[in-house]
C-alpha cells in the first residue's frame, strides 16, 4: 500500500537507505548468520578435529550429551558460577559506587583506581591471584597463618568447594568495576530535589536509598545483570586459567565443556552441539533482555 | 502557625558570602515571598529555613525553637520545588501519603487523608497514576498535596510556578491565594517574578546581593521604594530612572539633569546637595500637557493600554502609560506632564536610599499645591 503512494523522492531515499544500510546488512550476515548457521549445521556431525574427517549423525550429538551427566553438573557449575559472582559485582559495585559518588578525599584518583582490575589483562590477573591464592608460598595464606587464623595452609584452587568460592570471588574482583561504572553515571543524575524532598518528608539515609536511590537504579541495573549475565554465564578464559576446570570437573562450566571436547577430545561435532545448547540457555537471559529495553525505549 | 525569625543570618559557601546578617520576622500565618533577582539570596534563605542548608552564623527560630541544628524532617515545614520532585515510582497516591508514612501513620489512616487532600486538589481521578503521566500543573498539585498532608507549621515554596505556562501559572497562583485563605499557615515564597509577590503575598521581602532591601506590603513596595534597587526591580514597564544633581533651589530642592531641572517635592532632612537619582512610574507622566516637550520614539500598544517612551532631553526618555490606544506616532512631538509630587528621588548608587519625605506623597503634596500637580520646568528642549 505505502509504495504505491510513494513519491519519487521517497522512493530515491529509499533506494539510498537500502545502499547505506547493505554493507552492515552484509558483514552481519558473514561474521553472525554464517558461524551460527554453520555451527548448527557442524553440531549435527560427527566430527574429528585434527583431519575434520565427519560423517551425519543427525541429532544423535544432542541425545548423547543430554543422557550424559556431565551436561548436567557443567550447567549446575555455570549456574553457580554466575549467580554467584553476579551477585557479588552488583552487591559490590553498587555499594563502590555510592562511597565514589560521596564527596570523599581523592575522589578522581580513587574512580580511577577503581577501574584497574577491569583494565588489567585476564591472563596477569589471574597469575597475580595464583601467586596469591598458592598454598605453599601464597601471601593469603603466610598472612592467615601468622595471624594465627589457620595454622594448616588452605588449599584454595585444589579442592571444593575452595575452588568455586575462589573463582566467583576473582570473578567478581575482576568485573565489578563495570558495576561501579554504569551505576556511578546513573547515580550523577539522579535529581538532587528528590533526596532534598525525602529528607523533609522525614526519611533517614537507609529510607533515603530504599526509596529513591534504588527506584532511580533500577533500570540500569536491570540492563548491567542482563549485560553480566550473559558474559558471565560464558566466560571461559578467566575460569580455565585459574583452575582448568578443577579439582576434578568440581569448577567445569559450559564453555570449558565446549573448547575440551573441540580441542582435547578432538569432538568438533560434539563440541558444536554442547555450543548450541548453551546458546539455547542464553536465548532466554536475551530474549529477557530484550524485553526489558525494549519496554524502556516504547515508555 | 507559627512565626518565622531570622537572626542576622549570615551565609558564606568558602570565600563567598550568599546572605549579609539577614535580619526578617515573619508573622504567623503571614504569606511572605521572597522577591529578588538570581544570586540575590532568596532561594539560600528559604533552603536555611528548610534545614536543606545551615548558616555560618545567626539564628533561624521556627515558633519558639530554634532550629539551626534540626535536620529537615524535625522542623514541622513543608516544601514544594520548582521542579516538584515527585517520586517517579510512585503513584500520586504513594506521594502525597509518603511524609505520613516516615512519621508512621498507620496505614488504615492514611487513605482517608490522601483521599480529603487529593479532593481538595482536584486530584482523585488521578490518585492511580505515576507522576510522568500527569501535565506540569497537576505534577505541582501532587507536590502541593504532599506537602499539605503534613499539615505543617510552615509552607515553603521554591518558584513553585516556574516551569508552568502563563494559563496554568494565574490558575494556580489564585489557588494558592484561596489555599492560604483557607488554611490560615505561614507560608515562604521563593520567586523572581514580581506579578507573583505582589499579588500572593502580604508582605514582599525583595532581596539583592545578599541584603534584605525592603520588607513591606506590595503597596508599599510600590508607592514607596526604599531605595533605587526596589524602585527599579518593582513595576513593569519599570520606573523611568535618571542620575543627576540635588541642587538647593530657594527653600526646596531641585533636581538637575542633562538639559533638566526638575522642582522637588520635600525631601528628608538629611538630604545633601550632590548626585542622586530622579524616578517617576510610567502612570505619574502625563502626555497631551505640560511645560515639558517630548518626542515619541516608541509605543507599545498592549490593548488596554500602551506604553509610550518619550525623549524629554538629549539622553533623557522617560516612559508613560497611557490609557486605550492614542493616536500617537515614533517622531511625534507631545507635551509632558511629569507629576512631581508622586517622583522618587534616591540618593547615588545602585542602592541609594530614599530621599523623599517617609510620609510619601500626602505630605509632598502639602508642600505644594495640590490643586495644580507641580509642573516641572525645563530649562533647555530637544535638540
Amino acid at each position: 500500500m505505502t509504495t504505491l503512494t510513494q513519491t519519487p523522492l521517497e522512493r530515491r531515499y529509499a533506494r539510498l537507505g537500502l545502499l547505506l544500510i547493505a554493507p552492515t546488512v552484509l558483514i552481519f550476515c558473514a561474521v553472525i548468520i554464517y558461524p551460527l548457521v554453520s555451527a548448527l549445521y557442524l553440531s549435527l556431525f560427527k566430527v574429528f578435529t585434527p583431519t575434520l574427517e565427519s560423517s551425519w549423525v543427525g541429532l544423535a550429538n544432542y541425545r548423547e550429551l543430554l543422557a550424559s551427566g556431565m551436561f548436567w553438573s557443567a550447567l549446575v557449575n555455570t549456574l553457580v558460577w554466575t549467580a554467584g559472582t553476579l551477585t557479588l559485582q552488583i552487591v559490590l559495585g553498587i555499594g563502590m559506587a555510592l562511597v565514589l559518588h560521596q564527596n570523599i578525599w581523592f575522589r578522581s584518583l580513587a574512580r580511577s583506581l577503581i577501574l584497574f582490575p577491569y583494565f588489567i589483562s585476564t591472563v596477569v590477573a589471574v597469575l597475580v591471584w595464583k601467586w596469591v591464592f598458592n598454598d605453599l608460598y601464597g601471601i593469603l595464606n603466610h598472612l592467615l597463618m601468622q595471624a594465627g587464623i589457620t595454622n594448616m595452609p588452605v588449599d584454595y584452587l585444589g579442592s571444593m568447594p575452595n575452588a568455586m568460592i575462589s573463582v566467583i570471588l576473582v570473578g567478581a574482583w575482576k568485573y565489578f568495576p563495570f558495576v561501579v561504572i554504569a551505576v556511578l553515571a546513573r547515580l550523577q543524575t539522579i535529581p538532587e530535589p528528590l533526596y532534598e524532598a525525602a529528607r523533609i518528608d522525614g526519611a533517614g539515609p537507609i529510607a533515603r536509598f530504599f526509596d529513591v536511590t534504588l527506584p532511580q537504579l533500577r533500570d540500569v541495573l536491570v540492563v548491567i545483570i542482563m549485560l553480566r549475565a550473559i558474559w558471565d554465564f560464558k566466560e571461559f578464559d578467566l575460569i580455565w586459567l585459574l583452575t582448568g576446570g578443577g579439582p576434578s570437573s568440581s569448577t567445569e562450566t559450559l564453555p570449558i565443556v565446549v573448547y575440551r571436547q573441540a580441542f582435547a577430545l578432538n569432538q568438533m561435532g560434539m563440541a558444536a552441539a554442547w555450543a548450541v545448547s548453551m546458546m539455547a540457555i542464553l536465548l532466554v537471559f536475551m530474549i529477557v533482555y530484550i524485553r526489558k529495553t525494549r519496554d524502556k525505549g516504547a515508555v | 502557625m507559627a512565626n518565622v525569625d531570622f537572626r542576622t543570618v549570615v551565609k558564606s559557601f568558602g570565600t563567598f558570602t550568599a546572605l549579609h546578617g539577614l535580619d526578617l520576622s515573619i508573622k504567623s500565618g503571614e504569606f511572605v515571598a521572597l522577591l529578588g533577582p538570581s544570586g540575590c539570596g532568596k532561594t539560600t534563605t528559604l533552603r536555611m529555613l528548610a534545614g536543606l542548608e545551615f548558616p555560618t552564623s545567626g539564628d533561624i527560630i521556627i515558633g519558639d525553637r530554634r532550629v539551626n541544628d534540626l535536620p529537615p524532617g524535625e522542623r514541622d515545614i513543608a516544601m514544594v520545588f520548582q521542579s516538584y520532585a515527585l517520586y517517579p515510582h510512585m503513584t500520586v497516591a504513594e506521594n502525597i501519603a509518603y511524609p505520613l508514612k516516615k512519621r508512621g501513620v498507620p496505614k488504615a489512616e492514611r487513605g482517608p487523608m490522601v483521599a480529603k487532600t487529593a479532593e481538595m486538589l482536584h486530584l482523585t481521578a488521578l490518585l492511580d497514576r505515576k507522576p510522568k503521566q500527569l501535565s506540569g500543573g497537576q505534577q505541582q498539585r501532587v507536590a502541593l498535596g504532599r506537602a499539605l498532608i503534613r499539615d505543617p507549621k510552615v509552607f515553603l515554596l521554591d518558584e513553585p510556578l516556574s516551569n508552568l505556562d502563563a494559563k496554568l501559572r494565574s490558575q494556580l497562583r489564585a489557588e494558592l491565594i484561596e489555599l492560604h485563605r483557607r488554611l490560615g499557615r505561614t507560608m515562604v515564597y521563593v520567586t523572581h517574578d514580581q506579578l507573583e509577590a505582589m499579588t500572593m503575598a502580604d508582605r514582599i521581602a525583595i532581596m539583592e546581593g545578599g541584603n534584605l532591601q525592603q520588607f513591606a506590603p506590595p503597596a508599599e513596595v510600590y508607592a514607596r521604594p526604599a531605595n533605587r534597587f526596589v524602585a527599579g526591580f518593582i513595576g513593569t514597564p519599570g520606573m523611568t530612572l535618571m542620575d543627576g544633581m540635588l541642587v538647593q533651589s530657594g527653600n526646596g530642592w531641585a533636581f538637575e539633569t542633562e538639559g533638566l531641572r526638575l522642582r522637588l517635592p520635600r525631601l528628608i532632612d538629611s538630604a545633601k546637595p550632590g548626585a542622586a537619582a530622579f524616578g517617576i512610574r510610567p502612570e505619574d507622566v502625563h502626555l497631551g500637557s505640560g511645560d515639558l516637550t517630548g518626542e515619541v520614539v516608541l509605543t507599545e500598544a498592549t490593548g488596554h493600554e500602551t506604553i509610550v517612551t518619550v525623549a524629554i532631553a538629549p539622553g533623557v526618555r522617560v516612559i508613560a502609560r497611557i490609557p486605550g490606544t492614542p493616536a500617537l506616532r515614533i517622531g511625534d512631538r507631545v507635551p509632558v506632564t511629569l507629576d512631581a509630587a508622586r517622583a522618587h528621588v534616591f540618593a547615588a548608587g545602585p542602592q541609594g536610599a530614599r530621599l523623599n519625605h517617609p510620609s510619601g506623597t500626602a505630605d509632598a503634596d502639602e508642600a505644594f499645591n495640590i490643586a495644580t500637580p507641580l509642573r516641572v520646568a525645563s530649562k533647555g528642549v530637544l535638540s
